[in-house]
């Protein structure tokens, strides 16, 4: 049965008309805060990960101001058309407690945790897109899907916790594969299906809006309002699961490309040049057509093996062996390869922005979490960790500010994306990271 | 099987009715719905299902009235985003509770075949966790629309615990347990008064921030709290436990305002060691001294003012600026007597919560000590206020005291001013994070205050000053009073809790003996039965 | 002008104690620091801004810049040249790697690849170089050449090799400086790569030092002072804007790292005696090597600021093959050569020609060398614990402590009798296996694996770390 949302809205607000005065009556806007889409319908919010080996360079990277308007500084110049739809953290803080500074790891597990890992190469939890995956991937093809640039299928940082990391796709062609060979959900056909626990869950609530009928003690004005709009919260419950069981209004205006050809998949920089927007492009037909909602990239292993041909000196040697320079005060080898890797997230957020949705593009309706493995690779030191959000999360997330972190632990930032994507949380991290306060300030 | 559930439940209803207050009324008036708080909701479930069961999402604030958030408790309800996360709750406590890891303990009963319906156990533990979740006994038709869904889930899912988790999952998500529905019946003559239930439920929250315990729920059955004596015996029992501690935890919590916490932040570069774990840290030491003052030294509540005795973790010994010794996670402290610091005004949550990321603020220490501890709120300023004459450190005007005399010349100023700047004056010989200094920019700290007559010098005036105030007994007093009964503080009549002042009066001051009194008067049981009560205003079906 | 910088220190925000004593009466007084930098106390002579081609930062105390080893093909040839058992062919293809970016890992393989090879130079094949220095030529380090240095005059005489202090002390021992002074990591302007690596990880909770002074006369001046050194289990507490917290407490902790020495303050300075065995924590950046630096002759002196923060130096003789082992086998003396651009071969040559103390009266040899740390130190509370402490063990790192200890025991073994000694398992020592790891997918690979091989051990090697 399909509601007249007018018919709702009026409803409602007469309903609960004796008690405007009352805070929170947000009955103009559904439960993500944003107006439904024309159709009654709603676009999902989907989330990606990206990870890049090595962080970056602190004096080249962190903006001199903080909030809105700050500077574009030299390495997030590569992200520069994407600013209005990021947010940038620096001065985040690892607390790894009584373990060992796994070098290379636990910036990696803090990022993606909250917690500071014991093992080195394993996850203490859950990763934060599999947290997210639980709640937002009901319905979809693919609970969530992981892919490496360089070509190794270990190179996931998406795990079940301990060493259930879920393979990477190595390659464009295994990728393209998985999403559109065999198994392929165009959505405009009619074979989608909708979660089997929608419907069990919408038997519990009729029994809860039912108890209405048995009110039968006499309430005064307010009280009456009050419980009349707690009915209503649970008819609003109901109609969003009545919405789930309708295929997703996703109007994918996105052709599938052919098969990729076979391609080399390294560590090489050209070769990740090619691979990686094939990668992207392919991720981001997969979420328009609702293949998934959920894509984890990363391009490199913790110490990222990335390199130049013709230099025998990598990314990961180089910022262990070359030297401060006396003038600059930084590695300017290294402060290159910091560059490449913004580079590569910017051609990741083209392929999302380029992909029109409902009111705005695919990224738009994304929220995007660029986490690394250390703040300053050469000493493996973790103080100011960088993450880089961007996406506007259907609205959820304000973006465009510089968050200043002043030694706050970086489950701080895991926290607010998880909020911004309608997760019911109050808190994450755990030892001394747990936390219980997201950056409201970037909440809408 | 069930019918024979069915007149069980009926029958205690008949017996309930028999007896003087009814134990709870299908028929009595709700004179007030209180949403259940974040903390209550959380002991609630700890207490019923055990403190395994893992609680986990977002509950909504709530608002802060007549300096309590307790108070709007009473006016909030349930927004759709609200419900969400309440529904996810329930559902994942109901699924944890029917696991296979914990239904041999939670439980009572076994089905007869694990794949197929069976009421009777059903209705077993659904009329047992519904009378501790709706905290009285389910209607027949409250428990009999539970069995019905969950036969219908075990069918449609082939197991009867999953048909368990939907009917549990109903029950918790229902405004009877998300609500403190408290009815009241008619006494003798025309006053009403709460059933007995509901009486349950107001003392268990009040005494211990948690629903009631079996033994309460009995209390309530059997009428026990309809006699004085009765009732005598269920407030000592509840009284000597220590759990008491936790329920006047939350009543500390709120009256001090502790929550402000959520919402400092201090300049890291002028503060840079304040911390996160430092403002967990002094919100416990405020709420430690306090404790241990009031309940386990049971002492004059006065002393809180003056009192030289605090705890200490390491982080705060860092701000104090004495060393640690690591006997325990928390030890005592004698505040040294050259910092000039007197009881609870001068503890680094007093001092930081109610001051600006950088500096320190008379005016809003001023106003919030007003309201805390004497319930004489500040108006707003005036719209058309220019604040640059006091934010202006670079000019002539060194110190915030110099600033804020300005206040003073100016007649619409001083009218608030006067009223609560000085209190925050005599503090400024500590900064925004609650140390102790001398100068402020260069300049030496004049700490003199006068407030309405009275002068002091200092936080040790300021504490002398407070605590010889009758007023801020008599708030202590209004507001545990409102704490209970869920009401606006600056709505409550003297005459209403004259008869608890009275015995904190007599007895030293002492909280036991404020909260003894309170419970068994003869007015806090009292209601006031809602508007147009006479005539039934229903709730209108859907 | 005592009396004014005390009015000061109390109404800073940063007063140590809550009443201080009157000047002249005497009374008893404690200051307390918990040490927040500690790194060789090397001066840089390089000039400001400077730099040569491939010279880095030369200066007045290396001419030459700081010393870059094993960091291109052509020098990993040079270093290869000296061993008579290769072949040209082999010397060629180690140092060009022809086909590195084949490798699925070609940083990590270049890198294991000379890590190997540079752990076997001896004179024949099969030597592990780092444990057997001896058996491989010197390399030769190039040591400091200027005048002015930090440290103390340990032996009260002046002698030809020693440093004048800045302030004009002659007589000044920091042989470790002449040594190690040109090597690289350890060299820079505040930015000398281990220097930041170690600091960092202190600070992170690796180990805390931590300082107690008392006494019972004047704060400032006090001919009869006591100062205490050792280990707080009690982690450092870094403040929002990056630095070490001041006025946290701290336990102090009487294990073998603990000493208890007297000491004099005149005008804000203090002195220590100079004591047989000074105990005290060493530097480390992992927690298997961290441990006792024992300065024989040992002394510490320090200087308390108006804010009641210190700085200063702690010195004496150390054990040199301890020296060594602490920075060669932080990881293995192969990733220490290739990733930091110092050969460990020359470095041991090096300390052994500058070694000037603590006489074995039966070989006649120096069994340690001069040295000097430079400390900053933020104002703390420093206190004896009530209840018996310990410091963290972390059981897993144990194993690899046991590891490292082993390896140094064959390393002192093997140069102390001259006779060759093996790798012992449970370390990346000999880069194994991760060489093996790290040539995968190189056409060459078992080129390498023939070459390059080396005597080998059980399967508890599998225990091996993987590249830190």
């Amino acid at each position: 049965m399909k509601l007249d949302r007018r018919f709702l809205l009026r409803g409602t607000c007469q309903g609960a008309a004796a008690a405007m005065a009352l805070p929170f009556l947000d009955c103009f806007l559904d439960t993500n805060g944003q107006a439904l889409a024309a159709t009654g319908e709603r676009v999902p919010t989907r989330f990606n990960t990206f990870f890049y080996g090595l962080g970056l360079t602190k004096s080249l990277w962190v903006p001199k101001t903080a909030g809105l308007n700050y500077e574009t500084t030299i390495q997030l110049k590569p992200l520069e058309a994407f600013k209005k739809k990021m947010n940038v953290f620096s001065g985040s803080r690892v607390m790894i407690d009584d373990n060992p500074n796994f070098q290379h790891w636990s910036g990696v597990g803090a990022s993606a945790t909250g917690i500071s890992p014991s093992k080195t190469g394993l996850f203490d939890s859950k990763t934060i897109d599999q947290t997210v995956a639980d709640v937002i991937s009901r319905g979809s093809r693919f609970k969530s899907i992981a892919a490496a640039c360089a070509g190794d299928p270990k190179q996931s940082y998406s795990s079940l916790g301990g060493a259930n990391n879920l393979p990477a796709e190595a390659s464009p062609l295994s990728l393209y594969t998985r999403l559109f060979g065999p198994g392929f959900q165009d959505p405009s056909r009619g074979d989608w299906k909708p979660d089997p626990q929608i419907m069990l869950q919408q038997s519990v609530l009729s029994v809860v809006a039912e108890d209405r009928k048995r009110v039968t003690q006499n309430f005064g004005a307010s009280d009456k309002a009050r419980l009349d709009q707690y009915f209503t919260s649970v008819r609003e419950a109901e109609q969003q699961m009545a919405a789930e069981l309708k295929r997703p209004d996703i109007e994918a205006k996105v052709t599938i490309p052919t098969a990729p050809d076979e391609m080399v998949v390294n560590s090489a920089l050209p070769n990740m040049r090619l691979v990686l927007p094939l990668m992207a492009r392919l991720g981001a037909l997969a979420m328009a057509t609702d293949q998934t909602r959920v894509f984890n990239l990363s391009i490199s292993e913790p110490g990222s093996q990335m390199f130049v041909p013709g230099d025998p000196l990598g990314y990961h040697q180089s910022t262990h062996e070359e030297p401060l320079d006396p003038i600059l005060a930084y590695q300017p080898r290294v402060a290159r390869y910091n560059v490449y890797s913004m580079e590569l997230f910017a051609a990741f957020l083209t392929e999302l922005d380029s992909i029109p949705e409902g009111d705005g593009t695919l990224l738009d309706h994304s929220l995007v979490y660029g986490f690394t493995d250390v703040a300053f690779a050469k000493i493996h030191a973790l103080d100011g960790i960088p993450v880089l959000l961007a996406g506007g999360a259907s609205g959820r997330m304000k973006t465009g500010h510089h968050i200043v972190g002043d030694g706050n632990p970086v489950s701080r930032v895991g926290l607010t994306v998880q909020k911004a994507m309608g997760l019911s949380v109050d808190s994450w991290g755990g030892g001394s990271m747990e936390t219980k306060s997201p950056y409201t300030e970037l909440l809408a | 099987m069930h019918k024979r559930v069915l007149v069980a439940v009926l029958t205690v209803f008949v017996l309930a009715g028999m007896s003087q207050v009814p134990a709870s009324s299908a028929s009595g008036e709700v004179v007030s719905m209180r949403r259940l708080t974040e903390q209550e909701y959380r002991n609630s479930i700890a207490d019923i299902f055990g403190k395994d069961i893992a609680v986990q999402g977002v509950f909504e604030p709530g608002k802060r009235i007549g300096g309590l958030v307790a108070a709007s408790a009473a006016i909030l309800s349930v927004t759709p985003v609200g419900f969400d996360s309440y529904s996810k709750m329930a559902d994942s406590i109901a699924v944890q509770v029917t696991s296979e890891k914990a239904r041999g303990r939670l439980v009572s009963c076994k089905p007869a075949s694990a794949a197929q319906p069976d009421d009777a156990c059903s209705a077993q533990v659904f009329g047992h966790y519904g009378l501790m979740l709706f905290r009285r006994p389910l209607t027949g038709d409250e428990l009999q629309s539970r069995v019905k869904l969950a036969a219908n889930m075990t069918k449609a899912s082939g197991d009867f615990y999953t048909g368990l988790r939907y009917g549990l999952a109903s029950l918790l998500q229902s405004s009877n347990f998300l609500f403190r529905i408290e009815v009241a019946v008619p006494g003798s003559g025309k006053d009403y008064r709460l059933d007995a239930y509901s009486r349950a439920s107001r003392l268990s929250y009040l005494m211990w921030d948690t629903t009631p315990d079996a033994e309460l729920l009995k209390a309530a059955q059997s009428n026990e709290l309809g006699s004085p004596a009765g009732l005598a015996g269920q407030v000592d029992r509840l009284m000597a436990s220590p759990r008491l501690d936790t329920g006047m935890r939350a009543f500390f919590s709120d009256m001090l305002q502790l929550d402000t916490f959520d919402n400092v932040s201090k300049d890291a570069l002028l503060y840079p060691k304040w911390s996160v774990q430092l403002a967990a840290a002094a919100r416990e030491e405020t709420l430690r001294t306090t404790i241990d003052l009031a309940l386990h030294d049971n002492g004059d509540i006065r002393e809180l003012m003056t009192t030289p005795k605090t705890y200490i973790n390491r982080n705060l010994a860092a701000i104090y600026g004495v060393p640690f010794n690591f006997d325990e996670e928390w030890v005592p402290l004698d505040f040294a007597p050259g910092q000039g610091r007197s009881g609870i005004v001068t503890q680094i949550s007093m001092l930081s919560m109610f001051s600006h990321p950088g500096r320190s603020s008379p005016t809003e220490r001023g106003v919030a000590l007003m309201d805390i501890f004497l319930c004489e709120p500040t108006p707003t300023p005036p719209n058309n206020v220019d604040f640059s004459i006091v934010n202006n450190t670079d000019g002539p005007l060194k110190t915030v005291r110099e600033r804020l005399m300005a206040h003073a010349t100016n007649a619409i100023c001083a009218s608030c001013h006067t009223h609560s700047d000085p209190i925050g004056l005599s503090l400024e010989g500590f900064d925004t994070i609650g140390r102790h200094r001398g100068t402020e920019n260069g300049q030496a700290i004049d700490v003199s205050a006068t407030i309405q007559g009275k002068s002091f010098v200092g936080a040790q005036g300021l504490g002398r000053f407070l605590h010889d105030n009758p007023k801020y007994p008599a708030c202590v007093a209004r507001k545990l009073y409102s704490y209970a009964k869920g009401v606006d503080s600056q709505d409550v009549e003297p005459k209403d809790f004259k008869v608890a002042y009275k015995a904190f009066s007599d007895s030293g001051y002492r909280m036991r003996s404020l909260l003894k009194g309170m419970a068994e008067s003869e007015d806090f049981f009292h209601a006031v039965p809602p508007v147009a009560a006479a005539k039934s205003t229903k709730l209108a079906s859907q | 002008m005592i009396l004014r910088k005390r009015l000061l220190a109390f109404s800073s925000a940063m007063a140590v104690m809550a009443c201080l004593p009157h000047p002249a009466a005497a009374a008893p007084w404690v200051r307390s620091f918990v040490v927040g930098t500690y790194e060789y106390a090397f001066r840089y002579g390089g000039r400001a801004g400077y730099s040569r081609p491939g010279e880095i930062e030369p200066g007045s105390d290396c001419i030459h810049g700081s010393t870059i080893h094993f960091s291109n093909g052509e020098q990993i040839r040079r270093a290869l040249k000296f061993q008579s058992w290769r072949s040209p062919e082999e010397i060629h293809t180690v140092s060009t790697l022809p086909d590195l970016e084949q490798a699925k890992t070609p940083d990590q393989a270049r890198f294991m690849i000379w890590d190997r090879a540079m752990s076997y130079r001896g004179w024949r094949h099969g030597i592990e170089t780092y444990i057997n220095p001896f058996a491989a030529q010197d390399p030769g380090q190039p040591q400091v050449v200027s005048r002015i240095g930090d440290g103390f005059n340990l032996d009260g005489k002046i002698g030809v090799n020693d440093f004048v202090s800045p302030d004009g002390e002659k007589g000044v021992d920091n042989a470790l400086y002449r040594a190690w002074g040109c090597d690289a990591p350890w060299r820079g302007n505040g930015n000398a790569t281990l220097d930041l690596r170690s600091n960092d990880k202190m600070q992170e909770g690796l180990y805390t030092m931590v300082i107690r002074i008392s006494g019972n006369q004047d704060p400032m001046n006090d001919k009869d002072a006591t100062l205490e050194i050792g280990y707080s289990p009690d982690k450092i507490v870094k403040d929002a804007r990056g630095q070490v917290a001041t006025d946290f407490s701290y336990r102090i902790v009487k294990t073998a790292q603990y000493t208890k020495m007297k000491a004099k303050v005149a005008n804000g300075v203090v002195e220590s005696e100079q004591v047989a065995e000074l105990h005290a924590p060493r530097i480390a950046w992992f927690y298997d090597h961290a441990g006792d630096a024992n300065f024989h002759q040992g002394k510490i002196r320090l200087v308390i600021d108006a804010e009641g923060n210190a700085k200063g130096l702690i010195g004496g003789y150390r054990n040199w093959r301890d020296i060594y082992a602490q920075n060669t086998f932080a990881q293995d003396g192969g990733q220490q050569g290739v990733r930091e651009h110092e050969d460990g071969v020359a470095l041991y040559y090096a300390l052994k020609r500058n070694a000037d103390g603590m006489r074995d009266a039966r070989t006649g040899q120096n069994m340690g060398i001069s040295t000097a740390y430079r400390i900053t130190a933020a104002s703390a509370y420093v206190v004896d614990a009530k209840k018996p402490a310990e410091i963290t063990i972390l059981t897993l790192e144990e194993k690899r402590r046991e590891a490292y200890l082993r390896i140094v025991a064959n390393m002192i073994k093997a140069t102390t009798t001259r006779i060759v000694q093996d790798v012992t398992p449970g370390t990346s020592e000999g880069a194994y296996p991760n060489m093996e790891r790290a040539i995968v997918g190189m056409p060459s690979a078992d080129y390498f694996l023939k070459t390059l091989d080396r005597p080998h051990f059980d399967d508890d090697v599998q225990e091996a770390q993987a590249s830190k």
